[in-house]
């Protein structure tokens, strides 16, 4: 996409919107973090995040570029399980609800996913999981950096690194100034621009072409899109849904957020998330289907959208997708920093190099992993590797090894830390070994089952008991 | 087995109809938690 001829606005009217953007995301990060004094306050809005934000949030965060821009994509070139598989992507926010309940209650004072796998399966099992965790982190932090100015290129023109460098600044400013409650308050607002922008451009697609028309173009030029044992999208769909499944439940981004949320708003939070999220990749990937009915030809297909509302609606539907696109790519970016950021700031700093360290140390320390993070990030994204993509669906393998280890780890007694660690390891090797010599579609998938099996064998053979309390730090150890 | 522009059309209407929903419900779950002082 290095053609600026491609692009659907113009570089000035592109600097305005990020302009406009940039002043109202770093006031509203002053204006949410100039009240926070303490550790929990910056790290987790103070533990008393309420059921609108919390939903927000959660919705926002999971919303990411890939959902606006690559919705479409899949549509075009998946057709109807392309959409349907995405918007399975759901299931890990549903089943996750859950499990953020759990969370809240057993560690009423815990800070990140790595705490749990530390208290619940000991050192071996945490190290291996923060390699997991950290190595997934930083390639979506850089793979949404670089989505950033590959999108801000395509669609306006302007150059990929000052792109990447402008939303990069943007997120790491805000989130810097105001911690986790700039992340979801500002995620709030993206989320209302999300869900009506995509609608607004769904509802055009159908004023203006019609289902009709839209499915005899279809069914002339691309009959395949429309049939439902398209044997590539179905596997698709099951890799899409384990992996969605993998990322939520070891991700400190959602971890965090479990933590953040007031007493008895987890589990809604997650579950009304889940639910208004599963339509939005139908949604937005329908768009797509207009193509063939509006004479579109599509050069790349992760532009489908793009063009389809600038065709439907001028400039001001090019507009539109800038918008949501930014507000998107923002929203999944400032979450993943701070997450990562408290996963460095809590389990590297304090928990390998300054044990002993006050929660005013690390309070001061947390600015600074934020920025450092941003920093490396930056660099990492310079160069735009071309590989990143792969490196993605590479992640699959490992993130998947890690499900059947948290939810035994949060449900059964009986679950042992050998049995943890050994199912993170042969999950991730054999998963890659699949990835290898299969294909990326089943590394999810293969991780996921050998990780189930070493959960089920260990906790049967060498049966542990836990005591539950065990998890709940107080604070002043903590 | 190809789908038919009914089931495109109930699929897509359906998902439009809850994209629709979804922030009135949280504008009001906000108004809601902001009157109660729980927005956080």
């Amino acid at each position: 996409m290095n053609n600026v001829n491609s692009a659907i606005l113009s570089p000035d009217l592109g600097w305005l919107i990020l302009a406009l953007f940039s002043v109202l995301w770093i006031w509203l990060g002053w204006f949410w973090g100039r009240k926070v004094t303490d550790l929990d306050g910056y790290m987790l809005a103070g533990r008393r995040v309420g059921l609108a934000l919390g939903t927000a949030t959660a919705m926002a965060t999971w919303v990411t570029s890939n959902t606006t821009m690559a919705a479409p994509q899949l549509a075009l070139q998946l057709g109807i399980w392309g959409m349907l598989g995405y918007s399975l992507g759901s299931v890990g926010l549903l089943l996750f609800a859950p499990l953020a309940r759990r969370i809240r209650s057993l560690m009423p004072n815990g800070y990140t996913s790595g705490d749990f796998i530390r208290l619940r399966y000991g050192n071996t099992a945490w190290r291996l999981f923060l390699i997991i965790s950290l190595f997934y982190g930083i390639g979506w932090l850089i793979s949404l950096g670089m989505a950033g100015g590959i999108l801000i290129h395509a669609l306006t023109g302007i150059d990929y690194q000052l792109g990447m460098s402008v939303i990069l600044f943007i997120c790491v400013a805000y989130t810097l100034l105001g911690g986790l409650r700039a992340v979801i308050g500002t995620d709030f607002i993206q989320t209302i621009v999300i869900l009506v922008g995509v609608a607004i451009l769904a509802w055009l697609a159908i004023t203006e072409v019609g289902f009709d028309k839209m499915h005899a173009s279809v069914l002339e030029e691309r009959p395949e899109l429309l049939n439902l044992l398209m044997p590539a999208a179905i596997m698709f769909l099951f890799n899409n849904l384990l992996f969605g499944v993998g990322e939520i439940f070891h991700s400190n981004v959602w971890w965090s957020r479990a933590f953040a949320f007031r007493e008895g708003v987890g589990f809604k939070a997650y579950f009304t998330a889940g639910i208004f999220w599963l339509p939005i990749p139908i949604v937005a990937g329908f768009v797509a289907l207009a193509a063939p009915a509006l004479g579109l030809n599509v050069p790349a297909a992760d532009m489908v959208g793009p063009m389809v509302a600038a065709k439907l609606l001028g400039m001001g539907g090019a507009i539109l997708v800038f918008i949501v696109v930014f507000s998107a790519l923002a929203s999944s970016l400032d979450s993943l920093l701070a997450a990562t950021s408290d996963l460095v700031l809590q389990d590297i700093y304090r928990g390998h190099i300054r044990p002993n360290a006050d929660r005013e140390e690390l309070r001061k320390a947390a600015r600074w992993v934020v920025l450092a993070l941003g920093i490396i990030t930056w660099l990492l994204c310079m160069p735009r590797l071309t590989t990143l993509a792969s490196l993605l669906h590479f992640t699959g393998a490992f993130v998947a090894s890690t499900i059947w280890p948290i939810v035994a780890g949060l449900y059964l007694k009986r679950a042992n830390a050998a049995g943890a660690s050994l199912a993170m390891f042969l999950g991730t090797a054999i998963g890659l070994w699949a990835y290898f010599s299969i294909g990326f579609y089943v590394a999810a998938l293969v991780s996921a089952a050998v990780s189930m099996l070493v959960v089920v064998l260990t906790t049967w053979l060498w049966p542990a008991q836990y005591n539950w309390a065990s998890l709940n730090e107080t604070k002043e150890t903590n | 087995m190809t789908i038919s522009v009914s089931f495109l059309a109930t699929m897509v209407s359906i998902a439009l109809a809850v994209t629709l929903i979804a922030p009135i419900v949280l504008l009001l779950l906000w108004i809601k938690d902001a009157r109660g002082g729980q927005l956080w």
